[in-house]
């Protein structure tokens, strides 16, 4: 097993040796939002691994972009040109439920007709994660299967133990990146204990809880319920959960011409939009907030588990924290929990 | 002030009344310092109702965002009213929206709350980040008192209050059936600091700080949603046919998303500051709308949601109308 | 059929010939066309209930079901009708005109297990348009199955599609029985008036050994299922399709699913007896 221990003040020349390599993405402040960017040595914003709980937007954009080129065409021609090749990159700072939720999101891609775009860039990052020793309020991986130091979908893992890192290799990929960022690194004797102690501190230190597993048959028998004009009463319609949720991967294609050269892209999309599922017609399957928010927990809670097996959550939390009328997915669990 | 006691009481009298279908105020939230809307439609719901410099959200968006669904046959639209609590500029955009016919005067039931500001959400969570275990808030003159599990502490109103509470002309509410609690003094003249500093700025330095805010806007549409001004049941700006703004999220698009919104909002915007708080990226979108509002307020004297008899602002032409900045 | 690998980029197709079906506002125009690479027309394969995603470069597209059978030839037919941006300009195609096609996709209709059984299709309006295939697919191996019968109604006679094909299928051999009908009392119309549920009552099949499609407004579908019910017909007797607003017509977009169910791959064709668990099937 490949364990190695970074000092902190060999930060600098770790994260350089990272971005000589490869592209290098890391989480930075951007106003109030932290999100993941290709790291350049001119960035403004410093980086602070330490100040944050979670991004504010999840990594999900390296694989997943919010609006991507598919192809490029004239349409006087009708030429279509295929979009250009991305380069390898590694992720720093992801925390462990990120990981396991683009592991949920590959199935889709993968189901049955593969989706090269987002496959392509699956293949071409690795994922440093980052173990949270200090859980943020609305956390509730433990829940779901994770874990404050999960190294399912990581290819290193990376704990603090305060005065340096602790690293541990996961996958073969893992271990190729610290060989190649060897110099900076030492060899780790004790600290793979103390970074165990320290998940299992951040483990118990989790605030909230639910008990998941009976949610998706109860889901299957509360269709016509009331609870959700009352779970939907508040819900704006706007795209917040969606778009800050790491499990979402819904996206709208459009074509975009300017004379006779255009790009069709797509972008994410929200099943809470009002017209996300408008037909040319005017009619509208889910003609209501009370539709559309209960598609999208049954989605996340009941169909994902009948074709996939497994819960579309991975607890992060971000719904929660964002959701500007306090929509609280804990909330609506447990009322689906007392319904029956 | 306003006491707790007196608005839930007034709540379940309310309710309790044939013509009423429900009543729709705050209650605590499920974490931290959160609130969320809470509908009041029996006594024993009414005991959650709270009212607190917590209380942000601006109740009136709920008046336009319930669907009129087609109804099954034989059955006929329930007419009763919706009783709706709200501070200063809420009942302004319950006005506004009075006037321009988005809802009717028997639609309505408003109980107004007199409100000496509400506390800005990223603020507080940069002076106490300790909020997000729980916290409790109230006026004290010109202070604000919150109260954590661990302990009180106190913090000068304007360190901790939302930037359009800070410059706030209408704290008491402007149009009610009753006025639950001691009308508060005004304390701004309107002018907003962050404006005034963007207007001295040269353009090209405003188009910078613009182009920085706007590259980090998700297209959430969380502004728009939550604005009760936005109510258009097909929104130009998710139009395909044609399509006016592409729908991919790039610095060129959101710009023109949010300055065709701005304009839409023109003789419209209440200044009640909704817009600045949902949003996740933090876009000062307060300071684009004030604006605004600051130019129609100087230039016509016209302040939205003020008067339920006025005639919508871009609806009407006054041949007094100052016209010497127009060429 | 993937255009270098990737399931988005979609192959050119030459309109070959293209008429209107109805006209009116929301006109219905069929087109037929033709794989431009040579490659792409010998090996695309489909089967009668698929469907592909047809657009124009700088519109879009549309996810439409394939109206022509497999056993027909190496070109595809689809008939639209004009509703909104992409069907807007897929109607100004004109022969010579490209147009992008990307697919099949879906399920098919089960007509390997449908052998030795009657087949009854029951169409209204453009609902016909994927019921077609399985008719000149029966007819094309007509000793498979037993008896064929089309039931077809639209609401004027102005409103009928394929009423060039419909004259030639009342005289086949292949057909055993064609009914055609209108919703109001017509000038010159001398077949059936009323709706089709009503009609199809009136034909009264019986359900021994048949299996029952039908596609069309879904008021029509409604009704066309309960007096199937009627007439004695079991649930996995019966097969419709669905429809649903779709994007990428691969399962990853998200926004077609009824239920659990995604249209695009799960579907479009259903047994009645799936489509009652789904309480969103008849949203």
């Amino acid at each position: 097993m490949t364990e190695k221990v970074l000092q902190k003040e060999n930060w600098s020349s770790f994260v350089q040796a990272l971005a000589d390599a490869r592209e290098l993405w890391l989480p930075v402040k951007e106003g109030p939002l932290h999100k993941f960017v290709p790291y350049s040595s001119e960035q403004e914003t410093p980086v602070d691994l330490e100040g944050y709980a979670n991004s504010s937007v999840p990594p999900k954009e390296a694989v997943f972009p919010q609006t991507e080129t598919m192809f490029r065409y004239q349409t006087g021609d009708q030429e279509i040109c295929p979009p250009e090749a991305i380069k390898e990159r590694v992720l720093l700072g992801v925390r462990p439920c990120d990981a396991r939720a683009m592991d949920l999101v590959d199935h889709v891609f993968q189901w049955d007709e593969d989706d090269t775009y987002y496959l392509d860039r699956r293949k071409k990052t690795a994922l440093l994660g980052l173990a949270c020793h200090e859980p943020f309020p609305n956390c509730f991986c433990t829940s779901l299967e994770g874990s404050p130091g999960s190294t399912q979908g990581l290819d290193v893992l990376m704990v603090d133990l305060g005065e340096s890192y602790y690293l541990r290799a996961v996958t073969d990929r893992g271990k190729k990146i610290l060989q190649s960022v060897e110099s900076s690194l030492e060899e780790a004797s004790e600290q793979g204990k103390q970074a165990e102690e320290i998940i299992k501190k951040a483990e118990g230190k989790i605030g909230r809880k639910v008990e998941a597993e009976d949610v998706p048959e109860k889901l299957a028998q509360l269709w016509e319920d009331p609870l959700w004009d009352r779970i939907s009463r508040a819900c704006l319609g706007c795209g917040t959960c969606t778009y800050l949720c790491p499990t979402c991967h819904c996206f709208d294609i459009q074509d975009e011409v300017e004379g006779y050269e255009g790009r069709r892209c797509r972008m994410w999309d929200s099943c809470m939009f009002g017209e996300y599922t408008l037909h040319a017609s005017g009619h509208n399957p889910r003609p209501s907030r009370r539709e559309r928010t209960r598609n999208r927990i049954n989605h996340k809670y009941h169909y994902f588990v009948r074709k996939f097996d497994k819960i579309a959550c991975v607890g992060c939390g971000r719904c929660i924290t964002s959701c500007p009328v306090n929509i609280d997915i804990l909330d609506i669990l447990s009322r689906v929990k007392e319904a029956l | 002030m306003v006491d707790q006691a007196v608005i839930r009481e007034k709540a379940k009298e309310i309710v309790s009344r044939e013509d009423v279908k429900h009543l729709v105020g705050w209650r605590k939230g499920t974490f931290g310092y959160r609130v969320s809307p809470h509908w009041v439609e029996t006594p024993e719901d009414a005991e959650k109702l709270i009212f607190s410099p917590l209380c942000s959200p601006n109740l009136t968006t709920y008046l336009t965002l319930e669907e009129k669904l087609p109804l099954p046959k034989g059955e006929e639209p329930d007419r009763r009213k919706t009783a709706l609590l709200v501070k200063g500029c809420d009942s302004r955009a319950a006005v506004q929206l009075l006037t321009e016919q988005g809802i009717e005067k028997e639609q309505v039931l408003i109980l107004g709350v007199p409100c000496r500001g509400v506390i800005d959400q990223r603020k507080l969570e940069e002076k106490f980040p300790e909020a997000l275990g729980g916290v409790e808030a109230e006026w004290d003159g010109d202070k604000i008192r919150l109260r954590f599990p661990e302990g009180e502490k106190e913090i000068a109103r304007e360190e901790l209050l939302a930037g359009n509470c800070l410059n706030c002309r209408y704290p008491n509410p402007v149009w009610a059936e009753e006025i639950l609690g001691d009308e508060v003094e005004p304390w701004s003249d309107g002018k907003a600091p962050g404006v005034e500093e963007l207007e001295k700025a040269s353009p090209d330095d405003r188009w910078a700080f613009w182009e920085k805010e706007f590259s980090r806007c998700l297209r959430c549409y969380s502004c728009r949603n939550v604005c009760p001004m936005c109510y258009c049941e097909d929104c130009i700006l998710d139009r395909l046919n044609p399509t006016w703004v592409y729908r991919s999220v790039n610095y060129s698009e959101n710009t023109a998303f949010h300055i065709a919104r701005a304009f839409h909002l023109v003789g419209r915007c209440v200044g009640c500051g909704e817009c600045e708080r949902v949003c996740p990226a933090g876009i000062p979108l307060g300071k684009l709308n004030q604006k605004m509002v600051e130019e129609v307020r100087d230039k016509y004297g016209f302040e939205a949601g003020t008067d339920p008899e006025s005639l919508p602002f871009q609806a009407s032409y006054d041949p007094q109308d100052q016209e010497d900045f127009i060429l | 059929m993937k255009n270098q690998g990737n399931p988005y980029i979609p192959h050119l197709a030459t309109v070959e010939d293209t008429w209107y079906e109805t006209y009116g506002d929301r006109a219905i125009k069929t087109f037929r066309v033709v794989f431009q690479e040579e490659e792409v027309k010998e090996a695309w394969e489909h089967k009668p209930g698929q469907c592909a995603m047809i657009g124009v470069l700088g519109v879009g597209e549309s996810m439409i079901s394939i109206s022509s059978s497999p056993t027909e030839g190496n070109f595809l037919r689809f008939s639209v009708m004009r509703m909104g941006k992409v069907t807007q300009a897929l109607h100004q195609l004109e022969p010579g005109d490209t147009m992008t096609v990307r697919g099949p996709y879906g399920n098919n209709f089960p007509l390997e297990e449908w052998k030795g059984k009657k087949i009854l299709t029951i169409g209204g309006g453009i609902g016909q348009a994927p019921l077609r295939p399985i008719v000149e697919y029966v007819r094309a191996n007509k000793s498979d199955y037993g008896d064929l019968t089309v039931l077809y109604g639209a609401r004027t006679s102005n409103d009928l599609c394929f009423k060039n094909e419909f004259d030639e299928l009342q005289k086949c051999q292949t057909v055993s029985s064609c009914h055609l009908s209108v919703d109001l009392e017509e000038e010159g119309w001398t077949h059936f008036v009323g709706f089709v549920p009503t009609m199809l009552m009136e034909v009264n099949p019986s359900p021994e050994n048949t299996i029952a499609i039908t596609c069309g407004p879904p008021i029509m579908i409604k009704f066309v299922l309960q007096n199937l019910k009627k007439l004695g017909f079991e649930d996995e007797q019966i097969y419709t399709t669905l429809e649903n607003r779709m994007k990428c017509g691969i399962g990853k977009c998200g926004r077609c699913n009824a239920g659990p169910l995604y249209v695009c791959k799960d579907g479009p064709v259903f047994s009645y007896a799936t489509l009652k668990e789904i309480p969103e099937a008849f949203a």
